[in-house]
């Protein structure tokens, strides 16, 4: 077997209980920044295509701000922003600032999947006598919902990989175990390429689990 | 049961609905024709309040409608529509499209709204298909349970637009059929459709419009056999 095959092999055994415990807390930032940023996403969205001027523009301000810097510097702009106001655990303020940096692209989802439901939809439930708020609940919003599964699951996947950020203030995940295990063991190399595992594994876990819930919707529809 | 009086409707500088005057008696049939761009779909979608009206007024059995002031939800649950293009929920079941409205507007008991469900879709011969998604059915069969899902609401008066201009041929007459059963059992109903072999068996008064305004109004053998406009002449002799 070529030596790197069995270094990697060793790098890999002598880790895994450090990184076990890495990818819970990969896994739990991931967790926190999607459902955060779903609530956001859903509260932007809402307030995009209100029909309040004001609302829309303070949800434009929003997504251009998010959208137009790097997550690296908004994670740090958070971290010590917050640090200022509140005290709170580095966990907590990366986790706060994957969910605010999702919530501005999963507002786009969700807004582009409401807009994209047929106007003919919303006509024949206000047809029907049922007000703005029924219509949007019961009618267009369930369509849209699973018009975002897909690109939802995306964006989980994004969130996953984007977490190793929050490396740069100190959180205990994937990648800043990696950082660490790299520079004691003089073994980059071998390190960075267990780190990869660690994140390919758990993408094509998500990507296998994703494509599972598609299909049973399809099912379930058809 | 609908009076239109003076209706002008404009999208941007494009007048459609220039001065319309229409007067539905209860349980009147009354079928609108023209060529399309005529107006006749815009009149039917402002009796709906799908469309606002710029000018005139419209009163819907015995009140006059005030679309500031007034529950415009409300009076839409009073007048059916049928599309199309059927707009059936695809996320609900044939059964659950008929009964969403009774539940969420009229607050009926489930229980209730699904025996009421189950009537209709009997009435419009569904009614083995209650637990399919509309997207096992064909067209016809949308538009029957389209049909049933606009009755649920018990409304006084139904507005067909185009019910069967989105139909392969052989599945018209299933949809005209139902239709037929509900005019003889007196629902008001105007209907917007290009089927003269309806508009001649069913409508009390057929009405031709054309250019935003109402050019003919006859009971059937008068509008086919004596059209006094020129321009209902030449839509007759196009469409026999």
């Amino acid at each position: 077997m070529p030596e790197i095959f069995v270094t990697v092999f060793d790098v890999f055994m002598r880790t895994y209980p450090g990184f076990l415990e890495a990818t819970v807390v990969t896994l739990q930032l991931t967790a926190i920044g999607v459902i955060l940023g779903t609530v956001i996403g859903l509260i932007f969205a809402l307030m995009k295509i209100s029909g309040s001027k004001i609302l829309q523009a303070i949800a434009n301000i929003y997504i251009t701000i998010i959208r137009g810097t790097p997550l690296i510097v908004q994670i740090m702009f958070l971290y010590f922003g917050i640090v200022e106001i509140y005290t709170m655990s580095n966990f907590w303020a990366g986790a706060i600032a994957l969910g605010v940096h999702n919530g501005a692209y999963i507002a786009e989802i969700f807004r582009g999947s409401i807009q994209g439901i047929d106007p003919g939809q919303r006509e024949a439930s206000m047809s029907l006598g049922m007000d703005r708020r029924q219509t949007m609940s019961r009618i267009v919003f369930p369509q849209a919902l699973r018009r975002s599964i897909p690109p939802l699951g995306n964006q989980f996947i994004i969130t996953l990989k984007d977490s190793s950020l929050v490396y740069i203030i100190g959180v205990a995940e994937i990648f800043s175990l990696g950082n660490r295990e790299a520079a004691q063991s003089y073994q980059p190399f071998e390190s960075f390429l267990v780190v990869a595992l660690y994140y390919l594994v758990l993408v094509m876990i998500f990507t296998f689990l994703l494509r599972l819930y598609e299909n049973k919707l399809d099912v379930d529809r058809a | 049961m609908i009076i239109g009086e003076n209706i002008h409707k404009s999208f941007g500088d494009l007048e459609v609905l220039k001065g319309v005057d229409l007067h539905v008696k209860p349980q009147e049939v009354v079928v609108l024709v023209g060529v399309s761009g005529s107006g006749k779909s815009t009149l039917l979608r402002c009796f709906n309040f799908l469309e606002m009206i710029n000018e005139g007024k419209i009163t819907i059995d015995g009140h006059t409608v005030n679309p500031k002031k007034d529950n415009l939800t409300k009076i839409r649950a009073e007048v059916g529509m049928v599309f199309q293009h059927f707009n059936l929920f695809p996320h609900k079941t044939v059964l659950e499209n008929v009964i969403e409205a009774p539940i969420t507007v009229k607050k009926m008991k489930k229980e209730e709204a699904k025996k009421l469900g189950a009537e209709l879709l009997e009435k419009v011969g569904l009614e083995d298909k209650a637990d399919v998604y509309p997207s096992k059915l064909s067209g016809g069969q949308k538009q029957r349970v389209a049909i049933a899902r606009s009755l649920a609401m018990q409304p006084k008066v139904m507005l067909f637009d185009e019910p069967t201009s989105a139909l392969d041929p052989e599945l018209v007459g299933e949809v005209l059929q139902v239709m037929k059963q509900l005019a003889e059992e007196g629902m008001t109903m105007v209907v917007v459709t290009h089927e003269m072999k309806f508009a001649k068996e069913v409508a009390d008064r057929i009405i031709m419009i054309d250019e935003g305004k109402i050019i003919e109004s006859a009971d059937p053998k008068n509008f086919f056999e004596n059209p006094q406009n020129e321009r209902t002449k030449q839509f007759i002799q196009l469409v026999e």
